[in-house]
């Protein structure tokens, strides 16, 4: 199958002179999640950015859907991949969640029918029916985070990029991302996240690739790469602690990695409790 | 990135900040004593190997540009338009005339408008924001007037870059900022109210963090960057007082003798002007067209 997001050979140097990604490929199709790891300055928000023509690599191509970013407007781009950014100040400013829903379809000059049905299945989609006319200001944090969300995902893009979605968020706001980008993908979207939240990927159980110093350096299944000691390692990052802790339990399945407290307590239903024993780690 | 301020080891930048504001002021008041073409010329010229000395040159060049850009402007407009004129000069086609009177008035302007901002971005560019206020509150500035001064330098980059930010998330949201010239104006509401609305955000933090740090305690304060004047510093002082004197006595004895404007003085500061404003226009037009192909840097 064609991806739909193809990255072939591209870095980037700002006008600086920093290289903040170096030679990347990376394919995503339909119907993927992609979780996109790696510290503070690796360029994780850099790759993403050219996904709808923020930047334009200085070096390679990107095609998403039949599009070549280097040659397309930033706003046809973006009614094809909604970009979410971490700092909800920035993108939302209308007095009413309404018309925050239906700014993004009037910028693409659709009709106003056509805007109505798409605002209105953001309203049920999101939940927002009860907050329609509250300022987003006036939400908290996580309310407005999902408020930017709902704006973005409106214009019903096919793909959908939330950068650090769960940074500053309280546990009730982090669950809530983790059912929306389970929602997302039911709903046929791509979802790309860029997060430090390894709890999160855990749960998704999804891919993964890892970006350190300008480089991709992993792109796998998140129990592959989880597992995987040196890429961890070089990356500075650490596994979900549930799985740190299967890591040293040497009964457990030595061949899976498990990524979350319900595939732990699954293996205990499946073999006896009594069964398990402290080793001394793998 | 914090502010325009360049740090480099100079001469200039070893200056006590204090002396940097007299030399702006004396800038200004030169800048108005010699109010002849010729001689604000040379007083520009005469102030460029100050950029050299304070190692800023590139930088110095990009920011100047946009002062030509009024000269051009200026001296152009006023040149053909100004009533004062009488005198013609030369003719361009259309039958449009530059005549002397307004061409050494739009000169005067120009020049004095490039001279001053030569001495401002130099003040500026050489200049620590923090070195600045401490040297005002020696002066007895009251301390909240400095650091008000002071965050204005500071706070502009940083608008600039949530700008920049802002700019970014609105096109994410599919707005088109290179549409047509209302589409743009219309563009300014989603730019500038996100953008006023985290200004002030950060405004009422920095308020707070300030009070945190004990901001509004009376009595007096010390500095971590401390401030001195130095020989350096006296010689300059008395550079800038012997030239004063120098334009005063050229001012009041000379001008009678001394005619140094002439048609082509005029002239070639006029083509001058448009020649260098040609290229800016060759530069801004090549660097479209490299983005245009596809980034060819
Ligand atoms: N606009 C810019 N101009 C110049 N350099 C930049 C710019 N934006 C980012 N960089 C540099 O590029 C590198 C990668 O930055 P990027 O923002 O992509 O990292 P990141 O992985 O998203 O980090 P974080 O986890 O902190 O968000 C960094 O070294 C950064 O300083
Ligand atoms: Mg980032």
């Amino acid at each position: 199958m064609e991806p739909y997001i193809s990255v072939k050979n591209v870095s980037h140097k700002y006008p600086n002179g920093v290289t903040a990604i170096k030679d990347i490929n990376l394919d995503i199709h339909e119907g993927e999640v992609v979780a996109i790891l790696g510290s503070n300055g690796s360029g994780k928000t850099t790759l993403v950015k050219h996904f709808n023509g923020l930047l334009k690599p200085t070096k390679g191509e990107i095609t998403v859907g039949t599009m070549n970013t280097k040659k397309e407007r930033i706003s046809k781009l973006s009614s094809q991949v909604g970009y979410v950014f971490q700092n909800p100040n920035h993108q939302t400013f209308l007095p009413s969640v309404r018309q925050e829903l239906a700014y993004g379809c009037k910028n693409l000059k659709m009709a106003e029918e056509d805007i109505e049905t798409r605002v209105q299945k953001a309203i049920d989609l999101f939940q927002l029916k009860e907050r329609l006319d509250d300022n987003p200001f006036d939400l908290n944090s996580s309310q407005r985070k999902e408020v930017a969300m709902a704006s973005i995902m409106a214009v019903s893009p096919k793909v959908i990029v939330l950068d650090e979605p769960t940074t500053g968020q309280d546990h009730k706001g982090c669950k809530r991302v983790l059912e929306l980008v389970r929602m997302f993908k039911r709903e046929g979207h791509i979802v790309v996240l860029i997060t430090h939240d390894m709890h999160l990927i855990g749960e998704l159980n999804c891919r993964t690739v890892v970006m350190n110093q300008s480089e991709k350096i992993a792109d796998d299944h998140a129990s592959v790469v989880f597992s995987d000691k040196g890429i961890m390692e070089e990356a500075g990052l650490q596994p979900p602690q549930i799985t740190q802790f299967a890591n040293q339990i040497t009964s457990f399945d030595e061949t899976k990695t498990y990524l979350t407290v319900e595939s732990i307590i699954e293996w205990m239903k499946a073999n006896k409790e009594e069964d398990v024993k402290v080793g001394t780690g793998s | 990135m914090n502010s325009l301020y360049m740090p480099k080891d100079s001469l200039i930048h070893s200056l006590d900040p204090r002396t940097k504001m007299l030399f702006v002021v004396f800038v200004v008041a030169s800048s108005f004593i010699l109010n002849d073409p010729a001689l604000q010329l040379v007083f520009l010229v005469a102030l460029f190997p100050l950029v050299v000395l304070a190692k800023v040159v590139k930088p110095y060049l990009i920011s100047i540009q946009f002062l030509l850009l009024f000269a051009v402007l200026i001296m152009t407009v006023h040149g053909i338009y100004n009533p004062i004129g009488v005198t013609p000069v030369f003719e361009i086609f259309g039958g449009l005339t530059f005549k002397y009177e307004s061409m050494v008035y739009a000169s005067v302007m120009s020049f004095r408008i490039l001279v001053i901002g030569t001495a401002a971005v130099l003040f500026v560019m050489t200049t620590h924001p923090s070195d600045m206020a401490s040297a005002l509150v020696k002066w007895k500035v009251p301390h909240s007037f400095a650091f008000i001064l002071l965050s204005t330098f500071q706070i502009i980059p940083i608008i600039a870059r949530e700008a920049k930010i802002v700019m970014e998330a609105q096109q994410a949201r599919c707005l088109d900022v290179k549409g047509s010239l209302i589409q743009r104006v219309k563009n300014l509401v989603p730019m500038f109210a996100p953008l006023f609305i985290i200004t002030f955000m950060k405004v009422h933090q920095l308020s707070y963090v300030l009070e945190c740090r004990a901001f509004s305690r009376k009595g007096e304060k010390t500095s971590l960057r401390e401030t001195k004047i130095g020989s350096l510093d006296y010689t300059f002082l008395l550079g800038m007082l012997g030239f004063l004197a120098f334009e005063i006595y050229l001012k009041l004895f000379m001008m009678g003798s001394l005619q140094l404007t002439t048609d082509a003085l005029l002239t070639y500061s006029l083509f001058g002007t448009w020649i260098v404003f040609g290229f800016m226009i060759i530069k801004f037009v090549v660097k479209q067209f490299q983005g245009k192909i596809g980034g060819a840097n």
